[in-house]
């Protein structure tokens, strides 16, 4: 049986950087996973971008996961193939490198992170703030699991 | 008593007002229906105009109260003043002396600079961006339809708007010749009105209001109805130059005839508005010094040629 | 020269939908462009994480006014994935049959949204007359001129009849005939052409590294399709182009959409043709298994995607929305260097911005300081009903009766 695309795209992927190894998943077509540790996230995906042909950025998505904060990025091919490289940080310290060198269209998904889950991203730009307000409190991270929304409302009665 | 008969009444403020709203509402109606629109009922520029002088005034804190205030005062009794020495039926204006047609051609450029000093003493950022396009614009619509008027007069060898009309009744024929010189004109008139193509400092998608952006109630009224009189004396001034059929009727007769030109104009510029985009301000610069002016220049020889070789 | 610097919105007239633009200018001359999002930030990707799946397609559908279906279809695609549902050939068929005549009414649109930009109102009122073909029909097929509500997880909820598919038949013909009409106005108009080529640029170069999506990067020549590249409900089975442009200019991405509507009729009449019989919907539980999938959806505006993470329960654990204006928005300045103010509104229309897509999350507002003016939820409900009955409207003995009738 001649393997798919996706299977060696995965090959490739394993022979390049050993510790993937059983970390890379294939749900189905066109659609694969990988897990990668924080202090090799910069090598995988450059080589993915430069080596594998995955040019596009498609989102960064940000998960809590109760201990870690995750970080999904969905990078795509040309031929519809989306590799969701996923980063799992500390908690305590969500700190990521930025990927707007690679992709400078990244700016307004890392924004996000930084303003909903309190992520640290290394080396962004200064800038306005997206999507909150400029008045949101400082430590406040309405996607993180343990953010309790104040279901108070403020009123301005005469 | 007679004079201020003249100036109130008739041909004066109120016939101009009135006429001035019917000419609106025939450009609105025409407009939206050629759109595919229903279009305003027949009094709605009246309503308008109702509304906005019923409405309080308000005056920006930072603009400068006498100017804000005087400008659409100006713009109106300067397009009034410049119908009296248009011949609008018959040979002879109501006032005519050699060297009206300057007057006319000075008068009609007031409102302009009035929207220019409006828009700049409102101190709002959209209006000063407004009132600036507002001037470059008159710089570039002004030269052709100055020259393109300029041509006929000199064929008929004055300045003054009645001996004008007087000379081509008699000589119909060069009238013939005279047709570049009327659309550009035409399409000057369009950037004077500050119609589309040519809405340049009112664009409402890039600045709001432009130079009316901080006017309302009475004085945005008087603004409204100084366009809308200027929209009539522009075309009478038009309809006087190129168009000189039938001076020789009665005065009903004469009269019908004139408001029936000036119709014609109307709707010719609401056409035109109708199936066009508005363009930028350099590219009507460009269009405006680099195709209109030439073309005038060209209507000035024809002219000048007729006058050396005339036709007979 | 002087500098000034203007302030396009939060309100403005070439904004329908609020966000901030801030424009320094020299003279007419564009030097700097800025934009601060968030306006319309209403916190769905929080939302959906408090609902259960089924309440969840209908809130998705909600983050845009335009491209609901779009938002719909994507996240029930992610669902079904998760949960290892076969949908219902028929239910793709709809599905993707209603999409395209959401592309239909979308591209309408913006055609008439463009032509008020550069002041030609005449093609709005046109365009818009005829984009009312299509929005009886979608009106007549899922009984909404927008918010469709058709989709569901494992299927969609409304069936074609034949004198339906008999009406899209027939509206398709209209509309391609106005549609060849318009594309004749595009590129014959001089005025309309002026102000639209030369206009906007963005290179091909550009359009990959911003990451631009939709007709936005296939005006600049970006042969990028996710119906064609990542087929999903009924595409695989349509023929059509992918169609592309190399203007890089406004003016390309004109054509793009133009060229697209066509392509769009064709795709609706092979869907109505080979539409096959069965149901329309399977029975799905309403606990999810635990997983995960990313689902992207060629929208309107470009590509849109959602990546649902399920736990077991029967609310999802995260849901991530990227919607096409987002990857979009950071072209517009790169469009703008350098050009002037007129072109501002043109160019921002162009990527048919759609901002409530954009900033779908936003948390609940937080209290002030000033504890004197805060009140509860329900106090202020209670406050609402007291303060309107003092006013005479008072719904309680309405209320008792509506009660009495139920028994």
């Amino acid at each position: 049986m001649t393997k798919t695309k996706e299977e060696s795209l995965q090959g490739e992927l394993i022979k390049n950087f050993r510790f993937l190894d059983g970390k890379i998943t294939v749900s189905r077509p066109r659609r694969m996973s990988a897990e990668v540790p924080p202090a090799n996230f910069r090598e995988v995906l450059e080589y993915a971008v430069d080596k594998l042909s995955f040019t596009m950025l498609c989102a960064i998505t940000g998960l809590d996961e109760t201990a870690n904060l995750a970080f999904i990025y969905h990078i795509a091919r040309e031929d519809g193939i989306i590799l969701n490289i996923k980063v799992a940080v500390d908690r305590n310290n969500p700190a990521i490198e930025t990927i707007t060198g690679l992709f400078p269209g990244a700016d307004v998904y890392e924004r996000e992170l930084v303003d909903l889950l309190g992520a640290k991203v290394e080396g962004l730009a200064k800038g306005s703030r997206y999507p909150l307000t400029d008045d949101w409190p400082a430590g406040e991270y309405p996607l993180r699991k343990d953010w309790k929304k104040n279901d108070t409302k403020e009123v301005t009665n005469a | 008593m007679m004079g201020l008969f003249y100036m109130l009444v008739f041909p004066g403020f109120i016939f101009l007002s009135v006429f001035g709203m019917a000419a609106e509402y025939c450009d609105r109606k025409l407009y939206a229906r050629l759109q595919n629109r229903v279009g305003p009922p027949w009094f709605q520029p009246l309503a308008d105009f109702i509304k906005l002088v019923s409405k309080e005034e308000i005056i920006p804190e930072e603009a400068n109260p006498s100017m804000f205030k005087i400008m659409p005062v100006l713009a109106l009794t300067a397009t009034i003043t410049a119908f009296f020495y248009i011949p609008a039926w018959g040979y002879k204006a109501l006032y005519s002396f050699n060297g009206d047609l300057i007057v006319v051609l000075y008068l009609l450029t007031i409102p302009t600079l009035t929207f220019f000093l409006g828009g700049w003493y409102s101190t709002s950022l959209y209006s000063k961006i407004g009132a600036v396009r507002a001037l470059t614009q008159l710089f570039a619509y002004e030269v052709p339809l100055l020259m393109s008027i300029l041509a006929p007069a000199l064929l008929a060898n004055s300045w003054s708007l009645s001996e004008i009309a007087k000379f081509y009744a008699q000589h119909p024929v060069y009238w013939f010749f005279n047709l570049l010189g009327f659309a550009i004109s035409m399409i000057s008139l369009l950037g004077k009105l500050e119609k589309v193509p040519f809405d340049i400092p009112e664009a409402e998608t890039e600045i709001v209001g432009g130079t009316f952006t901080e006017y309302g109630g009475k004085l945005l009224g008087l603004f409204r109805l100084g366009i809308d009189i200027e929209a009539i004396v522009g075309s009478a001034l038009l309809a006087a130059v190129f168009l000189p059929f039938g001076l020789g009727l009665p005065p009903v007769a004469g009269f019908l005839l004139f408001v029936l030109k000036v119709m014609g104009v109307i709707c010719t510029l609401s056409i035109l508005r109708t199936i066009f985009a508005r363009l930028r301000i350099d590219q009507m610069m460009a269009f405006c010094w680099k195709v209109l002016a030439p073309l005038a220049f060209v209507q000035l020889f024809i002219d000048l040629i007729l006058k050396w070789i005339p036709l007979k | 020269m002087h500098k000034v610097v203007i302030p396009i919105g939060p309100q403005h007239p070439a904004l329908k939908e609020p966000e901030s633009f801030s424009v320094t200018l020299s003279g007419e001359k564009i030097m700097k462009f800025s934009a601060r999002l968030g306006y319309n930030h209403r916190g769905i990707e929080k939302a959906c994480e408090e609902r259960t799946y089924v309440q969840d397609v209908y809130l998705t559908e909600r983050i845009c006014g335009i491209c609901s279906h779009s938002h719909s279809t994507c996240f029930t695609q992610a669902v079904e994935e998760i949960a290892k549902v076969d949908v219902p050939k028929r239910a793709l068929y709809i599905r993707t049959l209603v999409g395209e005549l959401e592309r239909i009414h979308s591209h309408l649109l913006w055609l008439g949204v463009a032509g008020h930009e550069v002041g030609f109102d005449t093609l709005l009122m046109y365009t818009w007359r005829d984009r009312e073909v299509v929005m009886d029909i979608l009106a007549m097929l899922t009984g909404n001129r927008v918010n469709y509500g058709i989709n569901m997880i494992g299927g969609v909820r409304r069936d074609v009849s034949a004198e339906q598919a008999k009406a899209i038949l027939k509206a398709m013909d209209t509309l391609e005939e106005r549609t060849k009409y318009y594309i004749q106005v595009a590129t014959q108009e001089t005025t309309l052409i002026q102000r639209l080529s030369g206009v906007g640029i963005l290179s091909h170069k550009d359009a990959l590294k911003l990451g631009a999506v939709g007709p936005t990067a296939r005006a600049s020549g970006v042969n990028r399709d996710v119906r064609r590249d990542d087929p999903y409900a009924a595409y695989s089975e349509v023929k059509f182009k992918v169609i592309t442009d190399d203007h890089n200019d406004v003016y390309g991405r004109t054509l793009v959409r133009m060229g697209e509507l066509l392509e769009s009729y064709s795709i609706i009449r092979q869907i109505v043709k080979k539409m096959p019989e069965g149901p329309i919907i399977t029975k799905v539980p309403r606990k999810i298994p635990a997983g995960e999938a990313t689902s992207r959806y060629e929208a309107p505006r470009g590509e849109d995607m959602h990546y649902v993470k399920a736990n077991g329960t029967e609310k999802p654990e995260r849901v991530k929305v990227r919607a096409p204006t987002l990857a979009n928005i950071q072209t517009v300045a790169k469009m703008l260097e350098d050009r002037q103010l007129a072109d501002l509104p043109i160019v921002i229309a162009a990527i048919d911005p759609c901002f409530s897509c954009t900033d779908r999350l936003t948390g609940i507002r937080q209290t002030g300081k000033r504890k004197k003016n805060v009140l509860k939820w329900e106090e202020l409900h209670t406050y609402s009903i007291t303060f309107y009955k003092e006013h005479g409207i008072d719904f309680t003995d309405l209320n008792k009766k509506m009660a009495k009738a139920l028994k």
